[in-house]
């Protein structure tokens, strides 16, 4: 052996995370995705900074007025400034979203996997999964805003009791396509002969799920993640767009939209980019989540 | 029953299999009842001496590999015991069980999918060391690099992934994470099948270098007969869950005594043309019959060229016929002067005599 010699330290193996993001690099839509990711999220966190007109002030003389110097964007039928509305709705929105994929994320893969990994809970937890899939989820979801909106909004005020409730509501029950494909995928992994080689080494079942299990079943769960933000922040419009989630006066992506559809023969412009950050929103993390579970694959990385 | 084993070195036994059964049950029926087994492996024993290499062939779907998973309880057994370094592996607790697993390792078939493709070659001949060992990441690092180098493994290879391996590299990783925590019995399970067989050569020399450095004892499966004859001491050969004859290496091949293992060694092709031109096979008639419904009395009278009424009732004691030779058959008698009865005047025995070169 002639590298006996090489020092253990020059020749410790390089951080695979630096592999993941040398192929998540080479992905154009990905970084595209990204770079407009980044940018929303400037305008929605740093904006508002920059561009300080309220978002619900009213100036009824100014309403329903195309682009100007003083409304980039024009303003909507109270004279609210529409620029300040999407800058300070895009926050909820995608915070909504974000926590609402999350938490249905974490819920979905972690019923999943218990369900496929150990057989006893297997029945029990996916006719669960079965019953929230057969409840009707609208109605659900107007049930639960009118059960728990007054006591949340008491006790946590306005914007953070509505936000707990909706993003707790949406995450409830949009969790079971996660977990019925988790557990498919976990079933078959399960059988896998490199996790009977890891009991034999005797790894417990806990260790065996993270090792083992979990990195081989990203590639669904980014789908997931993807396809769950987009339908977080639809399901938010849909609830404010029937008067359930946040206030009125309250800017959301969604309630934007749904307010500017009656006057979308008049000002085209108020429907339109609300419903071009809301696309945008969406499709950069559908392409986030493309190139990162490429990345994430070493047998497609460095192709 | 095979205490009485004459031994030539003074070796202590490892591996004690007393009886061992795996059967995995048949549910059917809409309410799944329980309405049969699978007998796999269904009452076996035999012992493996430290150091010595037990051979176990057999057909597809005799229960070898069930037997060498079993053995590192790998599945549930149910019934018998499995001694290993002095503890029963088929009733030590979860904890006891996971202390006690560093001495039993095992080298799957097929290496591709027996390596998470997701972790890299250090991180998975790392695995057990993290599992077991408590190191240092340092520490753990130039064991992982020792490892490497004890099979033969490029440094450089430590940050790649198994995908960029061919077979041989990869069994040659699986070789590595076995050997990680210094363990005394290894199962061999078709080491060798995945792979062509120029690499078989090298897979074999390779586990034949590190049995002579580390001591080691394995259990060899397989179902390439000059393969066995090429590593192991003593062979056995199963049949439907059963062990049909367990002798040492030369004599089995020279002479079979279990009408089994005279047809299962006559389909061996022979190097020289003249003798596989003389060789004559024994071609069994009919198909193995289901292990969940095995004939009774003996397991191969469905297919035995030298049946008698006696194979239909009675179920044959696997019996030391000769010395250090055990065979499950009523026509074999344990009589070491008389040879036993249908061996005598088959060709294919004298080919094997001919051919069998003494290499002890």
């Amino acid at each position: 052996m002639t590298d006996r010699t090489i020092d253990l330290k020059a020749a410790k193996p390089r951080n695979q995370w630096w592999d993941v993001w040398d192929q998540f690099r080479t992905h154009k839509g990905a970084l595209m995705g990204m770079f407009v990711l980044g940018f929303i999220l400037f305008c929605t966190l740093v904006g508002p900074h920059l561009w300080d007109i309220d978002p619900k002030l009213i100036d009824i003389r100014a309403r329903a007025k195309g682009p100007s110097m003083a409304h980039p964007l024009g303003t909507d039928q109270l004279g609210r400034d529409m620029l300040a509305r999407l800058f300070s709705g895009g926050r909820i929105t995608i915070a909504v979203g974000m926590t609402a994929m999350v938490l249905s994320l974490v819920l979905g893969t972690f019923i999943g996997v218990v369900a496929g990994y150990f057989r006893r809970l297997d029945g029990i937890l996916m006719r669960l999964t079965d019953l929230f899939l057969a409840l009707p989820l609208l109605p659900l979801l107007l049930l639960m805003v009118m059960l728990f909106r007054e006591s949340l909004v008491l006790s946590l005020g306005p914007e953070n009791g509505v936000f707990i409730l909706i993003v707790f509501a949406i995450g409830i029950t949009s969790w079971m396509h996660t977990a019925r494909i988790v557990r498919g995928d976990v079933l078959a992994l399960k059988e896998r002969e490199f996790v009977l080689a890891s009991r034999s080494i005797g790894t417990p079942a806990r260790r065996m799920i993270l090792r083992h299990i979990l990195p081989n079943v990203m590639s669904p769960i980014m789908v997931s993640a993807t396809l769950g933000v987009a339908n977080a922040v639809i399901t938010e419009s849909a609830l404010s767009f029937l008067g359930l989630g946040f206030p009125p006066d309250f800017p959301t992506w969604g309630r934007l939209l749904s307010d500017g559809m009656v006057y979308i023969n008049q000002n085209p412009e108020r429907v339109i980019w609300p419903a071009i950050a809301l696309s945008a929103l969406v499709l950069s993390i559908n392409y986030i989540g493309d190139g990162l579970r490429d990345a994430l694959d070493p047998r497609i990385r460095g192709r | 029953m095979l205490d009485a084993m004459p031994d030539p070195k003074p070796a202590t036994k490892l591996v004690q299999v007393k009886d061992l059964k795996m059967y995995f049950p048949i549910h059917t029926g809409l309410l799944r009842r329980h309405t049969g087994d699978v007998k796999a492996v269904d009452g076996i024993s035999f012992d493996i001496m430290e150091g010595e290499t037990l051979g176990l062939v057999g057909e597809s779907g005799c229960g070898k590999s069930t037997v060498g998973r079993a053995l590192l309880r790998l599945y549930e057994l149910t019934g018998g015991s499995v001694t290993i370094d002095g503890d029963d592996i088929a009733k030590l607790g979860a904890e006891a069980l996971r202390k006690k697993r560093p001495t039993m390792q095992m080298v799957f078939q097929d290496p591709q999918a027996s390596l998470n493709p997701r972790m890299t070659v250090a991180a998975l001949i790392g695995e057990p060391l993290d599992e077991h060992g408590g190191m240092s990441a340092t520490e753990k690092l130039a064991r992982v690099y020792e490892l490497m180098d004890a099979v033969g493994l490029n440094r450089n290879f430590a940050n790649r992934y198994p995908h960029a391996f061919s077979g041989g590299q990869r069994q040659r990783i699986g070789i590595a994470r076995a050997l990680a925590l210094n363990p005394k019995f290894i199962v061999c399970d078709e080491p060798i099948a995945a792979l062509d067989v120029s690499i078989q050569a090298q897979v074999v020399n390779l586990l034949e270098d590190l049995q002579e450095k580390f001591g080691l004892t394995y259990l060899f499966i397989s179902h390439d007969l000059s393969m066995v004859r090429h590593i192991a001491d003593r062979v056995a050969v199963m049949y439907l869950g059963r062990i049909a004859e367990l002798s040492p290496r030369e004599p089995l091949y020279a002479e079979p005594l279990h009408p089994y293992a005279k047809a299962l060694l006559s389909a061996v092709p022979e190097p020289d043309p003249e003798h596989e031109a003389k060789r004559r096979r024994i071609i069994l008639q009919g198909d193995v019959p289901s292990p969940s419904n095995p004939p009774k009395g003996c397991n191969f009278c469905t297919r035995c060229p030298e049946v008698i009424p006696m194979c239909h009732e009675v179920e044959p004691d696997l019996l030391e016929v000769r010395p250090g030779r055990f065979v499950a058959c009523h026509l074999v008698k344990p009589e070491t002067k008389t040879p036993a009865a249908g061996s005598t005047g088959r060709p294919e025995v004298k080919e094997h005599n001919q051919q069998g070169e003494p290499r002890i």
